[in-house]
């Protein structure tokens, strides 16, 4: 109840900060237009001749749709945190009542509305070029999309959360993340549609995290889910969601406990 | 209201020797030696009370407010402050205590302290009027107005201090932890804030612990010292025990002489002064007065700097 009371002046807060650090959140954003750059990629490579399903509109559709939903689940927690573990600016955060981690999470939630009107002239210019992009998926689809890409971020942010924890033990975790990062571009469709890998891949990317903090939103936005598909995907995240919780609440417990040897 | 009972704090501190070898010799084999930072403390301080708790750097003082502010967990020992275990960090604990750190801020740096305010006062769930009234009260002690509404990267190191008190006093803790609240702030608002402290001690009932450099935050806020070394208490009782303790000397100090060096003055701004054993002050006091029948003499305890140098045997406080 708290946290609810809370939230209204968190965003408010976080939101004037987003205002004053709006050209570091503009960088930030273009930085991460890279689906625009592999739809450029792919665009050439299918326009000769479809390849599994995806001709030139399709994989337009996907490409606008991961550069939505990319925008719609990134988050800096790692940065944040690592930075505060590492200074002891975390020691003023843990002398409020309410978990730090909380407030990181309203923190990025509240940047929100500044990340999509950044997004959205590249998004109308997409549509402008391939106006077939405006046809909505099914209604059960857009739905399902809205819990699906809740936990897509959330997953994503507990990742962070894990590896900027680490941070209570070693001196850089950014390298480390840097290897989870590089698996999670290529496993969750980022860099290419996951139908396209193997037949024989297909049950072990199922079940993985990095599907649930992408593809499987993504996939409901371009009417490429089936009801069926959509239901094991939330059945997925659900469950990396519950083991990201205890990993983090095992990994800051433990963490709290040997903070601060010096200077926290 | 702050209750340690045998608190120990022990850091595992890596050694490592100089040269490659014994760098990747690390790599495998890694050398740790324990540090003592806080060794088996006892410290009982009552409600309002107002504690000064001195030590040289290093003696366990920022090691010991962590613990007691649930920041550090300890190694072994026990204490219970607002009648919580603060490592547990309960809700109701945060609510009563607040930790001023002068090297720490939690001021949003690119927004005005106002909105500090605002998120604090979400984030300890305070009721609006409560809030507002508080605010109203630490704006007026503190006279933060012409600049509450300035980015606080813009302000200036006493400004900036002058909100980290007032967001750290949102909330009215029972319990102020002060950490150096004073260090590198110019005199006028070093006196500001201890004139500030000592208000919101008398208004409030607050139980405050200090750990300072500055003699003058001790002796204007500190009815009681606390001295701690080595990570254990060496003295612990009313200042005035403390100066008649560690400063049993006095002070002879005449003015508008300075040719007093061989009897064992120094000068100083147009004055010479001597620090003496009680039974020398009437022989000193005459040999200055055979030389300078009309100087103007008074007899003083030393200044809180001089007891604290004698306390700590000649370590950097």
């Amino acid at each position: 109840m708290h946290l609810l009371r809370a939230l209204p002046d968190i965003f408010r807060v976080s939101f004037a900060g987003v205002v004053a650090y709006r050209a570091e959140m503009v960088i930030w954003i273009l930085t991460s237009t890279m689906p625009l750059i592999m739809l450029a990629l792919w665009n050439a490579v299918v326009d000769e001749a479809p390849l599994m399903g995806f001709g030139p509109t399709e994989i337009t559709r996907y490409f606008a749709a991961t550069l939505l939903v990319r925008q719609l689940t990134s988050s800096w927690l790692l940065w944040e945190l690592n930075e505060e573990i590492r200074t002891g600016s975390l020691s003023m955060k843990l002398l409020r009542p309410m978990h730090p981690l909380w407030v990181h999470a309203a923190d990025m939630l509240a940047a929100m509305p500044t990340r999509m009107v950044v997004l959205l002239p590249m998004l109308l210019a997409l549509v402008a070029w391939r106006p077939e992009l405006l046809a909505l998926p099914d209604a059960w689809a857009l739905a399902v999309f809205l819990p699906s890409v809740f936990l897509a971020w959330l997953l994503g942010f507990l990742v962070q959360a894990a590896f900027a924890c680490l941070a209570f033990w070693l001196e850089q975790t950014q390298g480390l993340f840097a290897l989870w990062f590089g698996a999670w571009m290529l496993l969750s469709g980022y860099l290419a549609p996951l139908e396209m890998f193997p037949e024989a891949a297909q049950p072990l990317l199922g079940v993985l995290p990095f599907r649930g903090m992408l593809a499987a939103p993504v996939e409901l936005l371009t009417g490429r889910a089936t009801p069926q598909t959509a239901l094991v995907d939330l059945g997925v995240q659900l469950g990396w969601t519950v083991v990201g919780f205890a990993v983090v609440r095992a990994l800051w417990n433990r963490g709290l406990a040997r903070y601060g040897a010096y200077g926290a | 209201m702050i209750e340690a009972r045998q608190l120990t704090k022990v850091y595992r501190v890596p050694v490592k020797k100089p040269g490659l070898w014994a760098s990747v010799r690390s790599l495998w084999d890694r050398e740790t030696r324990d540090v003592h930072a806080v060794d088996h403390l006892d410290l009982t301080i009552g409600e309002g009370e107002r504690v000064g708790f001195l030590g040289p750097n290093g003696a366990g003082k920022t090691t010991t407010l962590k613990m007691l502010t649930g920041l550090l967990h300890p190694t072994s020992g026990s204490c219970t402050v607002a009648g919580h275990t603060p490592r547990d960090r309960h809700p109701d604990f945060l609510r009563s205590v607040t930790l001023v750190m002068g090297q720490k801020q939690q001021l949003l740096w690119d927004l005005p302290a106002s909105e500090t305010f605002v998120l604090n006062r979400a984030l300890f769930d305070l009721d609006r009027v409560a809030f507002q009234r508080s605010l109203d009260e630490l704006v007026e002690l503190l006279d933060l107005s012409p600049f509450i509404d300035q980015p606080v990267r813009n302000l200036s190191l006493g400004q900036r201090m002058r909100c980290e008190l007032a967001a750290a006093l949102l909330h009215r803790p029972k319990v102020l932890f002060l950490d150096e609240p004073t260090i590198g702030l110019d005199v006028q608002v070093q006196a500001a804030v201890r004139t500030f402290v000592a208000e919101y001690n008398r208004r409030n009932g607050a139980t405050v612990m200090l750990t300072s450099h500055d003699m003058k935050d001790v002796a204007s806020i500190a009815e009681r010292i606390v001295l701690i070394d080595g990570g254990t208490i060496r003295f612990d009782g009313p200042l005035q025990q403390f100066r008649q303790r560690f400063g049993g000397g006095r002070r002879l100090v005449v003015r508008g002489v300075e040719d007093l060096g061989d009897l064992g003055f120094t000068s100083a701004e147009g004055r010479a002064s001597a620090t003496v054993e009680p039974d020398q002050v009437n022989g000193l006091l005459q040999r200055v007065l055979e030389r300078h029948p009309d100087a103007e003499v008074t007899v003083e305890d030393p200044p809180l700097e001089e007891v604290l140098a004698t306390a700590f045997g000649g370590k950097e406080g």
